[in-house]
């Protein structure tokens, strides 16, 4: 039983106002960030441009240095996601639903507040977000100033984290994410324009 | 409806359809009157052509997004095969093709790509060669229109294999009437999109080192 116990276990869980999240909430008018991709072994990289639309979507759009797109997505105001390009050599179902999750967990769109709990540990705040699977996690020093780290985890342990620090005009800098189960990283850095 | 106005309405018809066609052959363009000549002239001129120095400026166009991104830097070719895009604004961004290996250095890790490996960019990077050396007139996986205006050839290439083909609509080559060397690549995706490239303050045959083309 030992090896199939939580990380998460143990935690003081109490009732919270998560409210304070949203100043870490992304607003990308429109960035542009050089790109590093790895996944198992092998290396990508290129431009990530995210736009926000009049119709408050926000599309993503990665495409290698030289202009030749790999995926073009959209996650809609109400949520929605839509993929409007993809490479048909990444045009795989679980490419597409890791890359969805990710991201998504990055946009912090509709954070449902209400189903919102807190865990405690080392002096870090966790702020849980159940999903269909699991939870997403947005952890942060005691006053909720600084977001460490964000995860997306199974009931036991995370299986993605992600960093988002030196925001600027309401948009990180630096974004990284890691998956834990298998070798896949993404590396964002906003390119001064 | 009375018979005059009737014949006014379908004359007006047809006149809107055949300015139609003649705007869907590009605007100051028209079709070259003897490809023949065009074409020994562009291999005569591409025979004498031994090294392009060029500065590039991409400008990346997102359709939907009303976008644009745009990068520059150094370009280099050399005979027969030897290409380098060095792009330095506002990212690092090396691309060296030596023969059929492409070598890409990001900011942070280099790789070797063997073009044979990846159809596509096969594809592309043998485009590119073929619109600098001149030898994109006879490359098979594109139909070929020419078209010129006073100043300028287009090379308008259509391509006709399966992979370029879901992803290009079409490409243009715009060329210097004067030493036929290229000014403009323009490539149309079918997404809306399209990427073009100008190349400025050109230099012919000055000497560049092999090294520039070393794949380490």
């Amino acid at each position: 039983m030992t090896a199939c116990s939580s990380v998460y276990r143990g935690m003081t869980r109490t009732e919270a106002d998560a409210s304070c999240l949203l100043t870490f909430k992304p607003i990308f008018t429109r960035a542009l960030y050089n790109t590093q991709v790895d996944v198992v072994g092998k290396h990508l990289s290129g431009l990530l441009l995210l736009k926000q639309m009049p119709d408050s979507s926000t599309r993503l759009v990665f495409s290698n240095e030289m202009g030749f797109k790999y995926f073009d997505f959209e996650f809609s105001a109400s949520g929605e996601f839509k993929v409007w390009y993809i490479l048909p050599q990444m045009d795989k179902k679980a490419v597409k639903t890791t890359l969805r999750k990710d991201f998504a967990l990055l946009l912090m769109q509709h954070l449902d507040m209400k189903k919102s709990f807190l865990l405690k540990k080392d002096g870090l705040f966790y702020y849980g977000f159940p999903q269909s699977k699991g939870n997403n996690y947005y952890i942060t020093d005691s006053t909720c100033s600084q977001l460490i780290r964000v995860e997306r985890a199974s009931r036991r342990k995370p299986v993605v984290t992600a960093v988002m620090q030196h925001y600027k005009d309401g948009m990180p800098d630096t974004i990284g994410i890691s998956h834990a189960n298998f070798n896949f990283t993404i590396g964002l850095k906003k390119l001064k324009q | 409806m009375c018979s005059p106005m009737r014949n006014i309405i379908i004359g007006i018809f047809f006149l809107c359809c055949s300015l139609t066609k003649l705007q869907a052959q590009y605007a100051g363009y028209k079709p070259v009157a003897d490809m023949n000549a065009f074409k020994t002239q562009f291999a005569a001129a591409a025979q004498k052509m031994q090294t392009i120095t060029a500065d590039f400026v991409q400008e990346k166009n997102l359709g939907m997004l009303s976008e644009k991104i745009n990068s520059r830097g150094k370009f280099f070719f050399k005979k027969e095969n030897l290409v380098r895009m060095e792009y330095t604004d506002p990212f690092k961004y090396l691309v060296i093709i030596n023969n059929n290996t492409v070598y890409v250095k990001d900011g942070q890790k280099e790789n070797r790509i063997s073009a044979k490996s990846n159809k596509l960019f096969q594809q592309i990077n043998r485009m590119m060669v073929d619109c600098v050396q001149g030898t994109a007139l006879s490359n098979p996986d594109f139909k070929v229109m020419v078209f010129e205006s006073g100043t300028a050839y287009l090379v308008e290439l259509s391509p006709v294999a399966k992979g370029m083909k879901t992803y290009f609509k079409n490409i243009h080559v715009i060329l210097s009437k004067k030493d036929y060397s290229v000014n403009k690549l323009e490539m149309y995706e079918q997404s809306g999109d399209n990427t073009l490239i100008s190349f400025l303050n050109k230099e012919m045959n000055a000497s560049i080192a092999d090294a520039l083309f070393i794949i380490k």
